[in-house]
């Protein structure tokens, strides 16, 4: 089992909780869509997940390819496979994009016992990942994210994951601010990660993405718990029927 | 030998009259003169005291106790090679103060490098030319320079020259005392160059260093500065400057080792469309000290300033930065900027920063800012959520900080040199 969530309840440094129990089971090589409203609590989730400050689990577990989650730091768990594409991706003046993501590769080959890549090594590793994302060469030699658009900004977390190759990526509303041609880009890039020991969580807010991107399980997040589980269908119900009926009709819901 | 003085002596100051030992041997007679009345002027002006503007973010207490005198200049000392300059043009050493023989590759004609001893003989006219006058209240140590110096480097350019690569100059100080010197570079009208100077060492000495540069008529120089001092070094440069018209001068500091390091530059925009960069960084940890002060005279109109200071201070160390542009009455259509931004690390360092703009003129363009904070977490979670260690992320977040005024340096060979430096530099740096 690639991750097991299992009645995860988290809270902001005011004391505000934001998950109050969700349950979550993602097979190996699985895609599983987690969908909401605003403030149900999706953005949090992956947070949690990433190992951002800020945050604190007060109940339950996660157990990531058998291990528990919470005893990794953040940085470990990305060497570990787990992958976060931000939301908001961060500037950062002065950080050369290629440097910094060489140094990213090699601390997870470092990490897992193999050689570090030099340069002209890594620029052979990411020439062809550029291609698949449509980005330019330049890009690489700009700090990162700084004066990027904002298609720029989610392809280049698409170009990151595509050189990290993670075990589990969770993409964070990746598709929000994308026109259509760059939400074509980034399914593209996703979709040429999809692999029998790859597993995937996209967290959305609009269907517009499972189009693109097709789901093997597709849940609904409403104010901190998962409320509703299904296959690809369920989506479309969503969008017929918004979010609403959900969290007020629990038990035709969970019949459906 | 102890002077007869009409006038009270401050107490610091008593040593360094008592330890004088006038001229130097073969001297001409001028310039014993001025050395003698250098003395009396330091004899009067004694230390800066702290609540002299000027001095207030400097400790100099240590050295006002324990006073550092000349030393015995040692000859069989060799500068580490790493501290060299690939691609160097030309390269003069300086151990202990005292020039060393110079590894000149073709300087084209129109250029003079050599000693200040030597220059004194050659070069009468401009070692007199540039002698800085009576030292103002606020430069006393430029005063004790006057009176001690005993050599530095003189770099004239004539009109027309252009250098393609860049000189170096390494300062290297192993002695246990004061090492005084005094330095010109003067670029005729329309010459171009660059040049690193690079003040390193080991022990516990103290630097009095003394730069005069002259630049005329549309003269383009670059003078990068590397300061990367002994741990107990005490480190004071002061560098007097006057860019002619349509002149640029670029002053390029980075000050990443020494006990007490103060790099202070004073500019005289004297010629109108004169240009001026003034960048540069300082980075300290453990209990060292250092400040970066800056002024910025625009006595005639349509001059450029442009200033970009940064800072990064770690442990219980503590930096300053303080600069002063005016702007004269009659100096219109001046147009200047001044950026000062400082990151702290940890719970005990400090920065202070005073940025200060003086402007007698109406039609003008100025203005300053400044920040002090700390390393921007969001960036740091960013890294770190892609596998790089807490350490080295912080690591590149503090580079990345501090590598954009290195690179308004155009030289690459130069641009690359002092980027490396600074890595290891910050290798060194506690969180």
């Amino acid at each position: 089992m690639m991750l097991e969530i299992k009645n995860l309840h988290a809270r902001l440094a005011d004391g505000r909780e934001i998950l109050k129990g969700v349950d979550l089971s993602v097979g190996d090589g699985e895609v599983h869509a987690i969908m909401g409203p605003n403030g149900s609590g999706k953005s949090t989730l992956a947070a949690v997940l990433a190992g951002r400050d800020g945050y604190e689990v007060t109940e339950g577990s996660v157990t990531y390819r058998g291990r528990d989650l919470f005893a990794m730091a953040a940085d470990e768990r990305a060497r570990e496979g787990v992958f976060l594409a931000f939301q908001y991706p961060v500037e950062i003046p002065g950080v050369n994009n290629m440097y910094f993501l060489r140094a990213a590769l090699n601390a997870q080959r470092r990490h897992r016992g193999e050689p570090e890549l030099d340069a002209g090594q890594f620029l052979r590793v990411v020439r062809q990942k550029l291609k698949l994302l449509d980005i330019a060469d330049d890009l690489l030699q700009r700090a990162v994210n700084v004066g990027f658009s904002g298609g720029e900004k989610k392809r280049n977390e698409v170009f990151q994951m595509a050189v990290l190759e993670p075990r589990l990526a969770i993409l964070d509303e990746t598709d929000s601010g994308l026109d259509i041609d760059a939400l074509r880009v980034v399914a593209r890039g996703v979709n040429g990660l999809r692999t029998p020991d790859r597993s995937i969580v996209l967290i959305t807010h609009y269907k517009r993405l499972l189009d693109y991107i097709e789901p093997d399980h597709v849940h609904v997040l409403q104010d901190g718990r998962i409320v509703q589980s299904g296959g690809k269908e369920l989506a479309a119900e969503l969008e017929r029927r918004g979010y609403g009926t959900f969290g007020e009709q629990p038990e035709v819901a969970a019949s459906a | 030998m102890s002077a007869v003085l009409d006038f009270p002596v401050k107490p610091e100051a008593r040593p360094y009259l008592d330890a004088f030992g006038g001229a130097n041997s073969g001297e001409p007679e001028w310039l014993s003169r001025e050395r003698q009345r250098a003395l009396n002027r330091f004899a009067e002006l004694g230390f800066p005291s702290r609540r002299s503007e000027n001095w207030r973010y400097l400790d100099l207490q240590p050295l006002q106790r324990d006073p550092l005198l000349a030393g015995e200049p040692r000859r069989d000392v060799q500068a580490p090679a790493e501290l060299q300059l690939d691609g160097a043009g030309a390269r003069l050493m300086l151990v202990d103060g005292h020039c060393r023989g110079a590894a000149v590759r073709d300087l084209p004609d129109g250029v003079w490098l050599g000693s200040m001893r030597q220059a004194i003989d050659e070069r009468t006219d401009l070692v007199r030319a540039a002698s800085l006058g009576e030292a103002g209240a606020e430069h006393p140590f430029e005063a004790l320079n006057a009176a001690y110096f005993e050599d530095g480097f003189v770099l004239d350019i004539a009109p027309g020259v252009v250098l393609d690569l860049p000189i170096q100059i390494i300062h290297f100080a192993s002695m246990s005392g004061a090492v005084h010197t005094r330095n010109v570079i003067r670029l005729g009208e329309g010459s171009r160059a660059t040049i690193l100077e690079t003040y390193a060492g080991e022990g516990r000495y103290w630097r009095n260093d003394v730069v005069a540069v002259r630049l005329g008529a549309r003269a383009e120089l670059t003078r990068a500065v590397l300061v990367e001092e002994a741990g107990e070094a005490v480190h004071l440069a002061e560098v007097d400057a006057t860019v002619g018209p349509e002149a640029r001068f670029s002053g390029f500091a980075l000050l990443i080792g020494g006990g007490t390091v103060r790099h202070e530059v004073s500019v005289r925009m004297a010629g109108e469309g004169a240009q001026c960069r003034l960048d540069g960084a300082f980075v300290v940890g453990g209990s060292e000290e250092a400040n970066i002060v800056t002024t910025v005279d625009h006595q005639v109109p349509h001059g450029q300033t442009r200033e970009m200071i940064k800072g990064v201070a770690a442990g219980r160390a503590h930096g300053a930065f303080q600069g002063k542009i005016i702007v004269r009455e009659h100096a219109q259509k001046v147009d200047a900027h001044q950026l000062s931004r400082n990151l702290i690390l940890g719970q005990r360092a400090v920065i202070d920063t005073k940025p200060e703009l003086e402007i007698y003129a109406d039609d003008v363009k100025c203005s300053h800012g400044a920040s002090v904070g700390e390393l921007d977490e969001t960036a740091l979670f960013y890294l770190r959520s892609r596998g790089i260690p807490d350490a080295e992320a912080r690591h590149m977040l503090v580079e990345g900080f501090l590598r954009e005024p290195v690179e308004e340096i155009a030289d690459p060979a130069l641009r690359e040199h002092l980027l490396r430096r600074l890595t290891q530099r910050l290798e060194k740096l506690e969180g």
